[in-house]
C-alpha cells in the first residue's frame, strides 16, 4: 500500500498514540490541548528518537517538565519518584519516546513510507531550542497529564 | 526448578518492568542490553524463554534472532518479541525467522504473562509466611 503521507495525518495519528502510550504503560490520563500556548518548562528532560526512509525523514521529540519526568519515571517503574535518579529518568524518557516513535514507524511503513528508527538519545537543560533543518515542517503537540503539561515536536520532512 | 528468563534490551526501564512482571512466579530472569550479549548469555544460561527487543545497538533482535535459529543448541529456545515496531511488514519478516509470539510496547505485564505463559510453565510462587 503506498500513499501520500499528510503531516496533519502524523499529528493526529500521535495524538491518539501518545494518549495510549501513559495509559497503557503508565496508567496517566492524558488529554490532548491547544499547541497555541507552548508550555514553558524551568527545567525539562527531551527525549529524542529519529526516523529515516526512502520517502520520509524527521524526529520525534518529547518534552517533559524535570518534576514531571521523574514522576513518569516513577509510574512507569513502581517506584516512588525521589528513589530515582537521573540515569532511571533518562532512561524511562528514552523508552517512553522510543515507544511513541516506534508506533509511528509502524503507522508509516503500513502506509507505504517505510523507514527505520534509531535508538533514544536525551537532552537536559533550561533553555534550549531544537531549530528544524531547512525544508523540515515542524509541528507542536501539546497534552494535559496529572496537571502537568507535555510537549512532543515532531520535526518532519515528505519526499 | 524456576523457569529461566532472558531479557534482551537496551533499555534497562524494559528489563526491570520484564523482571518486575514475573516476580510473583517461580522464575529467573537473566538480562542482557544487546543482541551480542544475549546470544553469549543464551549459549552459557539455556534459557527457557526469551524476550527480545527489536532495535538495540552493537547487534539487534533481528539478528540474534537469525543467529539463535541457526545454532543447534539454541534453535529450540521459544522468543517472544517486544517491540514498540508493529508495521505488517516487519512483524511478517520476523514470524519468518520463527518467532513464537509478538507483543506490541505500549504493553501491560499481563499481556506479557500471558503469553510467556503459552511458551513456559508458569507457577506462583507460595506466599510469603507471615512473620512470628
Amino acid at each position: 500500500m503506498s500513499q501520500t503521507i499528510q503531516v496533519p495525518s502524523i499529528c493526529e495519528f500521535m495524538n491518539r498514540h501518545l494518549v495510549d502510550v501513559f495509559e497503557t504503560m503508565l496508567s496517566m490520563k492524558s488529554v490532548p490541548a491547544s499547541s497555541e500556548n507552548l508550555p514553558q518548562f524551568e527545567d525539562k528532560v527531551t527525549g529524542s528518537v529519529a526516523f529515516a526512509g526512502d520517502r520520509i525523514n524527521g524526529a520525534v521529540y518529547l518534552h517533559l517538565g524535570t518534576a514531571f519526568a521523574g514522576q513518569v519515571a516513577g509510574a512507569m517503574l513502581g517506584l516512588p519518584a525521589e528513589e530515582l535518579g537521573e540515569p532511571e529518568v533518562n532512561d524511562v524518557v528514552g523508552e517512553v519516546t522510543n515507544m511513541l516513535t516506534g508506533g509511528l514507524k509502524s503507522w508509516l511503513c503500513d502506509s507505504g513510507a517505510e523507514c527505520a528508527v534509531s535508538t533514544p538519545a536525551i537532552i537536559r537543560g533550561s533553555s534550549f531550542m531544537i531549530e528544524p533543518v531547512p525544508d523540515v515542517d515542524r509541528e507542536w503537540l501539546v497534552f494535559d497529564c496529572c496537571e502537568n503539561r507535555i510537549a512532543v515536536e515532531i520535526h518532519v520532512k515528505v519526499s | 526448578m524456576a523457569t529461566k528468563i532472558l531479557s534482551v534490551d537496551d533499555s534497562r526501564t524494559i528489563r526491570l518492568i520484564v523482571g518486575k512482571a514475573f516476580r510473583p512466579y517461580d522464575a529467573t530472569v537473566i538480562e542482557a542490553s544487546n543482541g551480542e550479549e544475549g546470544l553469549a548469555v543464551a549459549a552459557r544460561e539455556k534459557p527457557d524463554l526469551i524476550i527480545l527487543d527489536v532495535t538495540m545497538p552493537v547487534m539487534d533482535g533481528v539478528t540474534m534472532l537469525t543467529k539463535l535459529k541457526e545454532d543447534p543448541a539454541l534453535k529450540a529456545i521459544p522468543v517472544i518479541m517486544l517491540t514498540a515496531e508493529s508495521g505488517r511488514e516487519n512483524v511478517l519478516q520476523i514470524a519468518r525467522l520463527g518467532v513464537r509470539d509478538y507483543l506490541v510496547k505500549p504493553f501491560k505485564e499481563d499481556q506479557l504473562i500471558e503469553k510467556a505463559g503459552r511458551c513456559v510453565t508458569l507457577e506462583k510462587r507460595p506466599a510469603a509466611a507471615p512473620a512470628a
